[in-house]
């Protein structure tokens, strides 16, 4: 109801300033709110509704290629990516009629270790075929892999895991010169803070305190002459 | 006497490793400490803290638990990997992996029959403990985030684990939760992370107790699985707990660096209601608390500040004693520093590589106290990485600077120095099979033959030539000990070996015959450094208990000096001392004297001079250079001790007679420390 009311009274206090919009354009044109409406023909509608009709459609079969366009770019750039990181087609015809699943393990394990290195993986099967490698029924071999890359990385997610919550945002954590330096200052003999006791500490520091007070020496200079 | 040129050599970045495990045994008074490169050492507590075997680390091998099962060593780590180490010859026996992602802890129960080891995808598995493996048992049930530290129940039958967030109690036989004991997280910022519980500790009467990352250590009811008490000890993690033999004391050790110690006593006179009391505090580290034991008397830490720190306990040792001092170990008690007297270089050992240096050279003379103008500064020849992942478990450098050997726990390597214009380092490919590892790698004075350590207490004799090494014996002790050698020292003359084993033995072989002389008497503590002097072939053997003897090789007996020193006894302050010698040199220009070192001071001994009384100042150098010369003779005794140089790991003499002091103050080492914890105090 309250809406209704609204928008009566929005519609009442906006009809006034189109009626004096249109009032000045009365000046300018000819016609006016008594005139009657323009005739259109039938025809002329009739070809005016087809025409926005096909814009229409047109722009949504516009639309619609645009985005197959799309689609099979990215396609075309996946298959790229994969023909890239797949071995050669002759290495993949040896190994595509055996059933040695444990085989296809290690190369993609060569693969996640290496994506360049789809020779190297190669050369490793050979030169592995000597020590740890044992001959089946035909053409293939399996040899043992070292499986360091998954070990590898759970165990450095855990030490990343440690060291967050040892040093990691929130742990409060300070330098050691801080400590040393606090041990000076509340020590027996106090003295000034390690970092600028020791010689060969803070080597950056030192040279930015230099730089500053050469530039605010120069700077004194200039202002004085 | 003569004055010294001394070299004080400081460019020896000596970084130990952080402590990141400790393991205990009672019965043979043994603790197991694991640093974080993978190094398990081992102490023995009976023979004043003696470092009796160091096991070297391996690249990726990240020790996180260490356990004891009756006499057998087992560790875990974030490898997943279960380690069951040799401690006969000094390497890991096998390695059996986990398959549950990184292992964070690992227990045995009170029979030794099973291992738990928590690992990081939730599972709690179960080993058995066979003759000469462990084998896989079963899983417990698996939950659902990772299980950071295990505590078998003394009876065998539950397990208490402590996750994220949260403790359960498993039975042991079925693998089934029986409880769950929610930990409440921090206050403020910390109410977003999940609290760890980072250590557990399950008493015989089912009382739990667990430090978290909140700064709490709380006591849980194990039969009812309700919180009975918190404390909150800090405001940052409580990293580490033990729990005494006789559970009436308990320790929590905090990222601050602080001890807490909790008792179980009553707050009345009747003994009915005993309850946990927090009780006394110790500051003995500057950075986190990693492990922790608590023995019958003392408690033992050991963190990120590298030093081992054994705080008895006063109310169960003797106050005011040499039993109740605090004891801090912070170097290690072997020679990390070779040096080729002839040459003038020195060899630093590293865990993963080694560097030879040349040491600098002055001109001039000055009063004793002056220090010379460095003519040529001192300067790095040779930095030499190991291939692979074994660290450097001994090293070597012959006294003319030809040749250079180091050893891991799988291969012995050597390698033939050139110094020409410039320098050039060959490797001696084909080495005999008998020299398969060593422990222990000495050099003939003549760099003409390689001794090296080998199994069961053996030296394995090899000739040096130009290019090639060929074998020639190897030298047994009669003794048939299993233990290793950790101590060789070859005569000037060529003629003696002298070798040590953790066994307490020392022997002797006669290098022309290529076969036993004789063995020194044995005494029950360990021998810490050995040496046999040129000039009368006598043998002096340094102990753990900081006694000295001296045997004559020639008559195989002990010296007159010797006996006269047992008879007297050494001075009180000398054993007192807590750090143990670990190099004994000569001076060629005086067959009288012996110049030992340990970690603060080193000493000139004068076999020419009387003993020192009971009474008599110890450390009398300033005194004696304030009287007038005819007094001096009259205080002066044998026992000439130098403390202006800090802190030594290495004190020779060169055949120029200049001595040599490797100094590494552990200011140096602390300022490389990583962060420690921000402190606010007042006034600061």
């Amino acid at each position: 109801m309250a809406k209704k009311q609204r928008g009566e009274t929005t519609s009442s206090s906006k009809t006034p300033k189109i009626v004096e919009q249109t009032d000045n354009f009365s000046l300018m044109l000819t016609s006016s709110d008594d005139e009657e409406p323009e005739e259109v023909t039938f025809e002329d509608a009739k070809t005016e509704a087809l025409r926005s009709m096909k814009l229409a459609l047109d722009g949504a079969r516009r639309e619609k290629e645009l985005l197959k366009e799309k689609r099979r770019k990215r396609q075309e750039l996946f298959q790229e990516q994969k023909k890239r990181k797949l071995l050669p087609a002759d290495v993949l015809e040896e190994i595509d009629s055996a059933p040695s699943k444990k085989q296809k393990e290690s190369e993609d394990e060569a693969e996640e270790e290496d994506q360049e290195g789809e020779e190297e993986s190669r050369k490793k099967k050979n030169s592995k075929k000597m020590a740890h490698s044992r001959s089946l029924k035909g053409n293939y071999t399996v040899t043992t892999v070292r499986e360091r890359a998954s070990a590898s990385c759970q165990q450095q997610t855990a030490e990343d895991f440690l060291r967050s919550r040892l040093y990691g945002p929130g742990s409060c954590r300070t330098t050691s010169n801080e400590l040393l330096s606090l041990q000076n200052k509340k020590g027996k003999n106090k003295s000034a803070a390690v970092q600028f006791v020791k010689k060969d500490w803070a080597c950056k520091e030192k040279a930015k305190a230099e730089k500053m007070k050469k530039r605010w020496i120069h700077k004194q200079q200039v202002s004085s002459c | 006497m003569g004055e010294f040129k001394v070299h004080r050599v400081r460019f020896f970045d000596y970084m130990p490793c952080a402590i990141s495990a400790m393991a205990f045994n009672r019965h043979t008074e043994r603790l197991a400490v694991a640093r974080a490169d993978g190094a398990v050492e081992v102490f023995c507590f009976a023979d004043n803290y003696f470092q009796e075997k160091v096991i070297p680390g391996q690249d990726g091998r990240a020790v996180e638990a260490l356990c004891w099962v009756g006499q057998r060593l087992f560790s875990a780590g974030l490898n997943g990997e279960i380690t069951e180490y040799d401690l006969e010859n000094l390497r890991p026996r096998y390695t059996v992996e986990a398959y549950g992602g990184p292992i964070w802890t690992i227990s045995s129960n009170s029979q030794g029959t099973l291992l738990a080891v928590g690992c990081d995808d939730g599972t709690v598995k179960m080993f058995e403990i066979l003759e000469e493996i462990i084998q896989f048992q079963r899983n417990l049930d698996r939950q659902k985030g990772r299980i950071i530290s295990l505590s078998w129940h003394p009876s065998g039958t539950l397990i208490a684990a402590g996750m994220m967030d949260m403790i359960r109690i498993f039975d042991a036989e079925t693998g089934h939760t029986t409880h769950r004991l929610l930990v409440e997280r921090g206050v403020g910022a910390s109410k977003s992370k999940e609290v760890v519980v980072w250590s557990i500790v399950f008493l015989s009467d089912h009382t739990i107790i667990s430090g978290d990352s909140a700064g709490k250590v709380q006591i849980w009811d194990g039969f009812t699985g309700t919180l009975v008490r918190t404390h909150l000890v800090t405001k940052w993690d409580v990293l580490a707990l033990s729990v005494s033999p006789d559970e009436s004391s308990l320790v929590a050790g905090t990222s601050e660096g602080t001890i807490v110690q909790f008792q179980f006593l009553s707050s009345t006179v009747d003994q009915q209601d005993k309850e946990w009391i927090r009780t006394r505090t110790f500051k003995n580290h500057s950075h986190d608390v990693r492990a922790l034991v608590h023995t019958d008397t003392a408690v033992v830490s050991g963190g990120m500040d590298t030093q081992l720190v054994v705080r008895p306990l006063l109310d169960k040792v003797e106050k005011k004693t040499q039993e109740s001092a605090l004891r801090k170990i912070a170097f290690p008690h072997r020679n990390l520093v070779c040096c080729a007297k002839k040459a003038g270089l020195l060899l630093f050992q590293f865990p993963d590589h080694l560097e030879v240096w040349r040491v600098g050279e002055s001109d001039g003379h000055g009063k004793p106290g002056d220090s010379l103008l460095v003519k040529r500064k001192p300067e790095k020849l040779i930095q030499l990485k190991t291939k692979g992942e074994d660290h450097i478990c001994c090293s070597a450098l012959s006294p003319c600077g030809g040749w250079l050997a180091y050893s891991t726990v799988s291969s012995v390597r050597l390698y033939r120095l050139q110094y020409n214009n410039n320098i050039s380092i060959t490797k001696v490919s084909r080495l005999p099979k008998e020299l398969r590892w060593a422990h222990q790698l000495c050099f003939s004075s003549d760099s003409s033959k390689l001794f090296a350590s080998s199994t069961h207490s053996t030296v394995v004799v090899v000739a040096l030539n130009q290019l090639e090494c060929k074998y020639l014996q190897t030298l047994k002790p009669k003794s048939g000990s299993r233990q290793p050698v950790h101590l060789l020292f070859a005569s000037e003359d060529g003629k003696w070996l002298a070798s040590a084993n953790t066994d307490c033995e020392v022997h002797v072989y006669n290098l022309q015959k290529l076969k036993l002389h004789c063995t020194v008497p044995v005494y029950n503590s360990c021998p810490t450094a050995v040496a046999i002097n040129p000039a009368t072939s006598n043998l002096v053997v340094a102990h753990a208990d900081q006694q000295i003897f001296e045997y004559s090789l020639v008559q195989k007996e002990y010296t007159e000096w010797s006996r006269k020193l047992q008879k007297q006894g050494l001075h009180y302050l000398w054993l007192e001392r807590d750090t143990l010698i670990t190099n004994i040199t000569f001076n060629p220009k005086n067959p009288a004297h012996i110049i030992l070192h340990d970690m603060f001071m080193f000493c000139i001994v004068d076999q020419s001079l009387p003993l020192p009384e009971a009474k008599a100042i110890l450390y009398n150098q300033m005194t004696l250079r304030s009287l007038p010369e005819p007094e001096r003779i009259r205080h002066s005794h044998a026992f000439k001790i130098c403390k202006n140089f800090q802190h030594l790991l290495c004190v020779t003499l060169l055949e120029d007679h200049s001595l040599v002091v490797v100094e590494r103050p552990l200011l140096e080492i602390m300022s490389q420390l990583p962060a420690p914890v921000r402190q606010k105090k007042f006034a600061t």
